[in-house]
Formats: structure tokens, sequence, C-alpha cells
């Protein structure tokens, strides 16, 4: 399919425009995406859902006081604060999240100068993904190998890990079930990939 | 007092985080037709579209304090569906259940004077979404079943909308060369 065709499917050029060929190949296509939405699956939600739904969740535990300071803790919702607070949290989180590396073989440890091990600081990665099976960070500090997986003991959907990273700039994603690339939702900082996605973008300072 | 038809989203989510259960039902009927409409689409079967829907509106409500924009909590609630739609696509217990099969009912089911050659014209279409990707399959459910702009979807899926253009025209490419296999 032609470059213009998709073009003109998106919008992007009229369907004057298009050469007689090409206005062929698209009424065949307009065709096809009629009888798809003329024969697609028609229906609301059947109120037993909502039935179903509502009594599932009434035999959930009560989450206390002490459960919604946890959960805070894990999922920190977002807050409204000034941009002169933001920068004073962005540099708390910071300190908070990298943390000097004690007793775990870095990645990748790479020359060694002088006997002495080249630094890293652990970061710490979130992802909520409810339905995930796998979450696995790729980065250029792993060559875009997805090789740390994050975990999700407790099956709530939230997959965490602390993953040894050099200081410097660095492009990651997740990497869902081996298979779905997927941009950090969370990250500060996004740089194009070249190829049309978006990398999250990590900043790593050392840690002494 | 403010009656509960006329609460928004985020009142909802923060008075069901403050413990009030019930109102969580205000946001399975606000969007309960958008995710069941887009897990039928996806699946092709009512039993496992509602116990897909059913999954989704659950998982949201165990999660909700995670919802990090209450005010599209109904954009988040179909990011949980949409995962669960994709992982359904991929599990290997699906069997046999297709679109076909559904394409098939929908022939049965329709008005007698339609023509056969209509019906096997959707039977086939349908069979070759169904050969697509998940993803894929998504990305053209969305953008030329459901009829929604490359904004909306990029923003309830997350993607950048060069991504998601990416996609669709894989997905139109992969479409077209397995329709010309069939034909």
């Amino acid at each position: 399919m032609k470059n213009e065709i998709h073009r003109h499917l998106d919008g992007e050029i009229p369907f004057d425009a298009l050469p007689h060929e090409d206005r062929v190949v698209v009424d065949e296509w307009d065709r096809m995406v009629a009888s798809f939405r003329q024969s697609a699956p028609e229906g609301g939600m059947p109120p037993w859902i909502e039935q179903g739904v509502m009594a599932e969740i009434a035999t959930l535990p009560e989450r206390g006081v002490l459960g919604r300071m946890l959960h805070w803790f894990v999922n920190p919702a977002p807050v409204r604060i000034s941009p002169l607070a933001a920068g004073l949290v962005a540099a708390s989180i910071v300190v908070a999240v990298l943390l000097p590396g004690t007793g775990v073989t870095p990645p990748d440890p790479g020359p060694v100068a002088g006997g002495a091990a080249v630094e890293v600081v652990y970061v710490q990665f979130l992802l909520e993904a409810p339905s995930a099976s796998s979450v696995a960070v790729a980065g250029d500090f792993t060559d875009w190998e997805p090789s740390f997986t994050l975990d999700d003991l407790d099956g709530d959907g939230v997959w965490s890990g602390r993953i040894p990273v050099r200081p410097g700039v660095h492009g990651y994603m997740f990497v869902i079930d081996e298979t779905e690339w997927m941009t950090d939702p969370n990250a500060g900082r996004y740089q194009d990939d070249g190829f049309g996605n978006r990398n999250a973008v990590l900043a790593v300072g050392t840690s002494g | 007092m403010m009656s509960t038809v006329e609460r928004t989203d985020a009142q909802v989510v923060r008075d069901v985080l403050s413990g009030d259960r019930d109102a969580y039902r205000l946001l399975v009927r606000r969007y309960g037709d958008v995710l069941h409409g887009h897990a039928l689409r996806m699946t092709g079967n009512a039993d496992e579209a509602a116990d897909l829907v059913q999954r989704a509106f659950v998982k949201g409500f165990k999660k909700l304090g995670s919802c990090r924009e209450p005010d599209r909590v109904g954009a988040w609630l179909f990011r949980i569906l949409a995962n669960f739609c994709k992982d359904h696509a991929r599990s290997p217990r699906r069997g046999d259940i297709s679109m076909t099969k559904v394409a098939g009912a929908l022939r049965s089911r329709s008005d007698p004077s339609v023509d056969a050659e209509g019906a096997e014209i959707r039977t086939r279409v349908w069979g070759a979404l169904d050969a697509l990707t998940p993803e894929q399959k998504e990305a053209f459910v969305l953008k030329h079943v459901e009829g929604r702009t490359y904004e909306e979807i990029a923003a309830v899926m997350d993607l950048s909308v060069a991504s998601l253009k990416m996609r669709v025209h894989r997905a139109r490419e992969a479409l077209k060369g397995l329709l010309e296999e069939y034909a």
C-alpha cells in the first residue's frame, strides 16, 4: 500500500489529490472498512456485569489507614505544588531514589581504571501494568536488551525493581511480556528515538 | 446537596478512595458500554467480553489509588481493559474462538434477505483481523472500526501519535496481505 494511500486514510491528503489507480485502492479499502463496521459486534453492557462487579468488590477487605498510607508510598498520588516546591520535591526524589550500589555486581562493569570499580547507582523503576505477565527494563545501559526484569511479588499489578546504572543521561523503555515496548508514562523527560517512538530519559548523578 | 449524577469523575474517585464503595457503581455505568463494546470487538465472544470487562472494573477498583489523573479515570479503566483484551488474544486457551465465528453468528442473526456474498466477505475480513497481532488488531479496531482519532487513541493507549500511525499502517498492510491471500 502506497504511502500516499496511508496518508489519505489518515486524513492528511484529500481523495481528489490521489491518482486514479490509488483511488481504486482507496475505494476497495473503504468498502472493506464499511463491511467491518456494519458487522462489528455491538451492544451495551449487560446489567448483570455491574451487579457482578459490585458484588465482587463488596467481598474485598476494607483498606485501613495503614493500608492507604502504605499504598501511597508505593503509588504516590500527584499533588499540586508550586514550581519552586516542585523543584525541591524533584531534588528530594532524586536523592531518595539514587542510592550507592552495594554488594551487587553491575551489569557491565566496563574498563577498570587504576583498580577502582566503575561506580554505579541503583535506580528504582516502577510501572503499573495490571495485566502484564512480565516487565523488563531495556536502555542504553543494557545495550537495549531487556535484561533486567521487575518484580510484582504481591500481585497488585505494580512492578518494581532496583537496577544498577552508571552516572549519565540514559534512554530506556519497558518491555511488557517480552514483546511490547512501552515508554515509561511517568518519566519526567523524553527523547525521540529517531524511529517515531519516544524513549524515557533518566539522568543519573554520581553518589559521591 | 449535589446529586450523584452530577459528580465528576475526579469526585467519584475521591469518594471511592474515601470509603464510599457504592460510588464506584457510577464509574461502571459511565464507562461500561464503551469498555464492553471494545471487549466484544476484540474478543468476538460475548461471554469472554463480559468476563474481561468485569475483571477490568474489579482491577480498576483495587488499583484506583494509583490512577494519577482521576478526571481521566475512564481512559485509565479503558487502558486496563485493553491490556486484558490483548492478553486474551495472546492466551493459548483461547482455542478456536475467533472472529470468523462471530461473523458467522452475525450472518445467521442478520436479515435473511442479506446476500450470501456480503456475509462471506464479512466472515473473511473478520477472520483476517483475527490473524493480526493483538497490538495491530487493537490499533485497527480503535481507528477504523470504532472510528476514533489518532489523538484520542494515543491519549488512551499512552502512545505517541507517530508510533500509533506506524502500528495502524502495519495493520493495514498485514490485513491487505491476508485478504489478498484469501481472495
